[in-house]
């Protein structure tokens, strides 16, 4: 079987894909209009939104970054998944159940459409479409690079593929997830991410057993080489710190109820009860797939120090070269699989909530209704998007990495900040003004890019986006306590009573 | 209750903010967040625990703790006012006991590794690290519980579902008209 490893795993990823393209046509059938394209009409079933949820937090960076972030920074990183518990409680205490109210009231298919209905604000509506049009950008086209990285290096791993180039693995890669976006919306979406969960918490099981049995004490053996080399990066804070440690504490756990690929889901399912079966399922999910992130990282630290392995060149390496020391071929093959599953569930959710914010959002804060055929646009702007994307990352590879990076700015860190005020607490609390939240979103806009560009780096560790978001709390509750209190439209006003 | 707790939810940020600024203008220390790894390219080391928190040990300590009761205060507010009883209040209030139970855990079993360069395993992991991977991941089941097991008596009750399908059948009449 090891003498057809690379095969093997070629193969996985083959099925993987052509599974994708299956589902986008079968949904194609089941789309009618845009709120099946965008919103799945509301009508998926707990099982399938769980799923949906949970494979899309943990993107590509979940299984090639976090492993590699073990490996360079120890136990810091820990912090980024540890709070996953309380970042999802807090998502469905605070976000669940009037989300999918305001978007059944008013018919909402976006995550701008159900603040802009909050609100009672275009200005609201204009600036967080915009925020997600920036952010998307930035996080597809890092996802598509890393699809397509992963890609050429199994490939080029065969004889027949040996030259293979990035271009082409970038058109690949890309072809197969426009293809399902395009056909199936977000039911193509929802209902591959089901899949892609399934492989991705399997693989995570796996993985572990896998990595508990590379030294003979197991994960404590690892563990206390890290130690005795170096105390701090196995201690709770790590080699990064305790302020940058609490730093991912806060933007990560909070962030969460903050991050709209996320909270768009939980406009999607059929009934509101499902809610109490869905935050648990959606975290024994993720905690099942974050154990892969764990277990790499710690393994290939401990067994580079003890001289098990060389060093790696790069630490976002750590994964794919513990795949092909550690494990067996068809673990590998799952394990590869995963990771397409990965990167493709959260590139499909950017595809989705991007297209709403152009076609629907955007010219409906611009001109005050949506454009004509949204349906047929959709389907037009996702292929742009993507294309757009794609280009993108193929010349921020070859030419200039600069404007991803800024972009990449608008990643996670500066959705928490920019939405979770105006989400979170602006759904629980009717004091919230419009006022309140265009403070909210331009500061954590503008911090989050000063701080970028001007290379600003902060005493201990301290996140610049954990400025961001605590500026962005103190300025959307500061400014909503004095400005007027809003009249708020009596559907909402019932809403917000409930 | 609710028109405090955008207050007490305020009141704990302004301080969070208050502690980011002390530790801004505290006497540094070199590699305070981590160097490079003298022997592997691509590893970072943390060095000398013990002077890393010198100056600001406390402030952390007391940051996250604002963290753990400003998480417990917004999901509070992520229930309706009403159905905020006595009994709600005690059961997140001993949530926030067990959060504050893990943290110190972790803090103090941390400060004993930096006196003593020793330290005993749980599962796998350091006994400080263990409370952070293990008490931080489980610490947080009290307010899934609280969701799953009281959904329908704290998040939406029988009585919420009769609202808000009302609700939308009066959105459907007006439609119709």
């Amino acid at each position: 079987m090891e003498a057809y490893r690379q095969e093997i795993i070629i193969g996985a990823v083959i099925i993987y894909m052509v599974f994708c393209v299956i589902t986008g046509l079968w949904a194609m059938r089941r789309t009618k209009n845009s709120s099946d394209f965008f919103i799945a009409g509301r009508g998926l079933g707990p099982i399938v939104v769980s799923l949906a949820l949970f494979s899309s937090t943990l993107s590509g960076f979940g299984f090639v970054g976090g492993p590699g972030l073990v490996y360079s920074i120890g136990v810091s990183s820990f912090w980024m998944i540890v709070i996953s518990s309380t970042g999802y409680a807090l998502g469905f205490f605070l976000v669940a159940k009037r989300i999918r109210m305001i978007a059944d009231v008013r018919n909402c298919i976006s995550l701008p459409d159900v603040l802009a209905a909050r609100y009672n604000s275009e200005a609201v509506r204009f600036l967080i479409a915009v925020t997600i049009v920036l952010g998307v950008m930035g996080y597809l086209a890092t996802q598509i690079l890393a699809m397509a990285v992963v890609m050429q290096a199994i490939l080029s791993g065969t004889v027949m593929f040996a030259d293979i180039g990035l271009v082409t693995c970038v058109v690949i890669s890309s072809a197969v997830l426009i293809f399902y976006c395009v056909t199936g919306g977000i039911i193509a979406s929802v209902y591959t991410d089901v899949v892609q969960g399934a492989i991705m918490m399997i693989a995570g099981a796996l993985i572990l057993l896998t990595a508990m049995s590379v030294f003979d004490g197991g994960m404590q053996e690892a563990t206390s080489i890290i130690l005795a080399d170096d105390g701090e990066a196995m201690m709770p804070f790590g080699a990064a710190g305790i302020m940058a440690s609490l730093g991912w504490f806060f933007v990560f756990g909070l962030g969460l109820a903050g991050q709209p690929h996320l909270v768009t889901k939980m406009m999607m399912n059929r009934s509101i009860s499902d809610n109490r079966v869905i935050l648990p399922m959606s975290l024994f999910g993720y905690v099942m797939a974050a154990l892969l992130w764990v277990s790499i990282g710690v393994i290939m630290r401990a067994a580079v120090i003890d001289g098990v392995i060389e060093p790696l060149a790069l630490p976002d390496d750590a994964a794919s070269l513990f795949l092909s020391i550690f494990t067996n071929p068809l673990l590998a093959g799952i394990v590869f699989a995963g990771l397409f599953a990965a990167i493709m569930s959260t590139s499909d959710a950017f595809l989705n909530i991007g297209t709403a914010a152009i076609i629907h959002d955007i010219p409906k804060a611009i001109q005050g209704h949506a454009i004509q055929n949204e349906l047929f646009w959709a389907r037009i702007v996702t292929v742009i998007l993507a294309i757009v994307a794609a280009s993108f990352a193929l010349y921020s590879h070859f030419e200039d990495a600069t404007l991803v990076a800024i972009l990449g700015a608008f990643g996670w860190a500066t959705f928490a900040a920019s939405i979770f005020p105006v989400l979170a607490i602006g759904l629980n609390w009717k004091g919230a003004t419009a006022m309140g939240a265009v403070a909210a979103i331009v500061s954590a806009l503008l911090i989050n890019f000063i701080i970028q560009l001007a290379g600003i780096v902060l005493p201990y560790g301290i996140l610049g986006g954990l400025i961001a978001f605590i500026v962005s709390l103190v300025l959307f509750i500061g400014v909503s306590l004095v400005t007027k209190k809003p009249e708020l439209d009596a559907d909402m006003e019932a809403v917000l009573n409930i | 209750m609710r028109s405090n707790l955008i207050y007490v939810i305020f009141a704990t940020v302004l301080l969070m903010a208050g502690i980011l600024v002390a530790i801004c203008l505290a006497d540094t220390v070199p590699n305070a967040s981590g160097s490079a790894h003298a022997q592997f390219n691509g590893m970072q080391a943390g060095g000398d625990g013990a002077a890393r928190l010198e100056h600001i040990g406390g402030l952390a300590f007391a940051f996250q703790a604002l963290l753990l009761l400003l998480i417990i205060c917004l999901a509070a507010l992520g229930v309706a006012e009403e159905r905020r009883s006595t009994e709600f209040w005690a059961y997140m209030g001993g949530t926030l006991l067990v959060s504050f139970f893990v943290w110190w855990q972790m803090y103090s079993g941390h400060q004993a590794f930096l006196e003593t360069g020793v330290t005993s395993y749980f599962m796998g992991f350091p006994v400080a690290t263990a409370w952070q991977v293990y008490g931080t991941w489980l610490g947080a089941i009290p307010l899934i519980i609280l969701y799953t097991v009281g959904f329908r008596k704290f998040i939406f009750t029988e009585e919420d579902e009769q609202k808000y399908e009302k609700l939308l059948e009066n959105i459907a009449k007006k439609s119709e008209q």
